[in-house]
């Protein structure tokens, strides 16, 4: 698979080598793990700076590129002025006579230091999430998850959902997305030999050079499936009849500890989460740090 | 039985009136090695969808190894016939070379311990075995085709045909096919080919060659005496091959060239005697 997915990293590390079915099993545990609520602000950034000890533990692992990690991060300040918008400088709804302001107007309208807050913390949850899809990502084909993915989507079939029909047009739209791609770059060349310009000009102009590209594409996508209809009717392809499987998955010792592992990981801020809910309105540590007088 | 293929009264038209294939009657014996040449819209790549049932006939019989062709017998049918396209990267359909091999066993139901060895077994037959773990994007056009057969080959198909199976290749592709099907024949003398080609090179080389032109047969027989009629293949626009080419002009300056000289180096070392 040429770089679509951009991140497959060449290394075998064990990370690479689990199983793909215990690699999403762990980024989705880790995901809830990332949004549970831990009371009070000083504690969520005490507990999710931890969390992210952890991942980026597992990214020292995998081997993952912390570059890549970066230039991934780099895209988000649009993201971080959005966040900062809406909870710094939009009105705060609700009761706010706990809060704490920075800058209040003569208009009434107030900033407060839980805006602040928050809008950090949604950044700092988004930040590990894309760490950890970036782990899953460098460590896992795209194939390995179609097939884990249908794996998870097994327990459907007893509603009579055709789990195996999706993962078959999953895995073949991944097959085909390089073969496109090299199509779409010889039609892009063919095209601008003919004079079509796609990188300058007004975005209209370019919204309009993107169609010379698109229908010829189109139309080779269509033909292009119909001889693979055909050739998988010829290699006796029937949906809907029982057929076996070439990909076994299969767990090892390394599967197993690593599920224990994240049940564990899971267990523990599970219950850091359950010890502090009560502790709220304790947020002296982040205001002192802020320098705010009242306390 | 004795026959691979027997073909009688097929007709078939796309659109009414516009009849594609008009009347053939033809038998395959097994083991041979035909090739079907003819222009473009002459019915010949019909001709083999009709003869795996991608289409169905509009009227008349054919019979692979003795099985008609018809809808109850798909599944029979696909027990016998194999078909490798023109366009390599459009009959790849598994994500890696093995995957690719082991799609029709999948179908099949074969348990997963047969299907490695199958898969093994004829990668190496093929010549891919070096190339089990690759995508198909880090194939050549020839490789993936050699994939093909070998995924034709592990369900133990006898009957294959090459649907313009080289047209896309680069003429080391070409040399490569043209080898393998040599190879294979020599191996398995039960396989049958039927290979629908524009290269009259590739025709000269088969046992016997069939010729289409506007949905009939025009001519039938072997490489040998087909290519002789050079003013009558002339005539529906096919050229002759470029050995039979020289044997002629040989012929007309007065040599003569026993027809079993089928290849440049045996011709040179005739000359050369």
């Amino acid at each position: 698979m040429k770089n679509v997915f951009g991140k497959l990293t060449p290394y075998n590390t064990i990370i690479h080598r689990l199983d793909p079915r215990v690699k999403m099993f762990a980024l989705i545990g880790l995901m809830v793990v990332c949004f549970l609520p831990y009371g009070n602000y000083a504690n969520r950034f005490i507990i999710l700076g931890i969390l992210f000890v952890v991942i980026l533990v597992l990214m020292a692992i995998s081997k993952c590129s912390f570059i890549s990690f970066l230039s991934n991060l780099k895209s988000l300040w649009f993201m971080m002025i959005f966040l900062l918008i809406i909870f710094v400088f939009v009105p705060q709804a609700g009761d706010t006579s706990s809060y704490h302001p920075i800058v209040s107007f003569p208009n009434g309208y107030t900033i407060y230091y839980e805006g602040l807050f928050q809008s950090l913390h949604v950044f700092f949850r988004l930040i590990m999430m894309i760490a950890l899809t970036l782990i899953l990502t460098s460590t896992t084909s795209p194939m390995e998850m179609t097939y884990a993915l249908e794996w998870y989507l097994t327990p459907l079939r007893i509603i009579k959902f055709p789990t195996q029909i999706i993962s078959m047009t999953l895995s073949l739209a991944l097959r085909f997305i390089p073969t496109l791609l090299d199509e779409a770059n010889k039609i892009m060349k063919a095209q601008k030999s003919r004079g079509v310009d796609y990188e300058k000009g007004f975005i209209t102009k370019k919204v309009r050079s993107v169609t010379t590209l698109i229908v010829p594409l189109l139309s080779s996508c269509f033909s292009r499936s119909d001889e693979l209809s055909l050739a998988m009717n010829a290699r006796g392809y029937e949906p809907y009849s029982k057929r076996s499987s070439y990909r076994v998955l299969k767990l090892g010792t390394n599967d197993y500890v690593s599920i224990l592992f994240i049940i564990l990981v899971i267990g523990a801020f599970g219950t850091m989460c359950y010890f502090t809910q009560n502790v709220a309105g304790y947020d002296n540590f982040l205001y002192l740090w802020f320098n705010v007088e009242a306390f | 039985m004795s026959e691979a293929i027997r073909v009688e009264n097929l007709n078939f038209s796309y659109e009414k009136g516009v009849e594609t294939i008009k009347d053939i009657s033809f038998s395959v014996a097994k083991g041979e090695y035909v090739a079907l040449i003819g222009h473009n819209g002459s019915g010949k790549s019909t001709l083999s969808k009709l003869l795996c049932y991608l289409l169905p006939a509009d009227s008349g019989h054919i019979y692979i190894d003795g099985i008609e062709v018809i809808e109850k017998n798909e599944s029979k049918l696909r027990k016998k016939i194999g078909i490798v396209f023109q366009n390599p990267d459009n009959q790849f359909i598994g994500s890696t070379v093995e995957d690719d091999i082991a799609f029709g066993l999948e179908n099949r139901n074969v348990s997963r311990d047969k299907m490695v060895e199958l898969v093994h077994e004829f990668a190496q037959k093929v010549g891919m075995s070096k190339y089990l773990k690759k995508s198909p994007d880090e194939l050549s056009g020839g490789q993936k085709q050699r994939v093909a057969i070998a995924g034709i080959l592990a369900l133990g198909l006898k009957i294959i045909i090459f649907d313009e199976a080289t047209s896309m290749l680069d003429p080391e592709g070409v040399e490569d096919i043209k080898r393998l099907i040599m190879e294979m024949k020599k191996e398995d003398p039960e396989l049958t080919f039927i290979s629908i080609t524009h290269d009259i090179e590739e025709a000269y080389i088969s046992d016997r060659v069939i010729i289409l032109n506007q949905g009939n047969i025009f001519l039938d027989g072997e490489p040998n005496e087909i290519f002789k009629q050079e003013e009558l293949l002339k005539s529906i626009g096919l050229d002759i091959p470029f050995i039979m080419k020289i044997k002629s002009s040989l012929n007309k300056k007065g040599m003569q060239i026993p027809d079993e000289i089928k290849n440049m180096e045996e011709l040179s070392d005739f000359l050369c005697k």
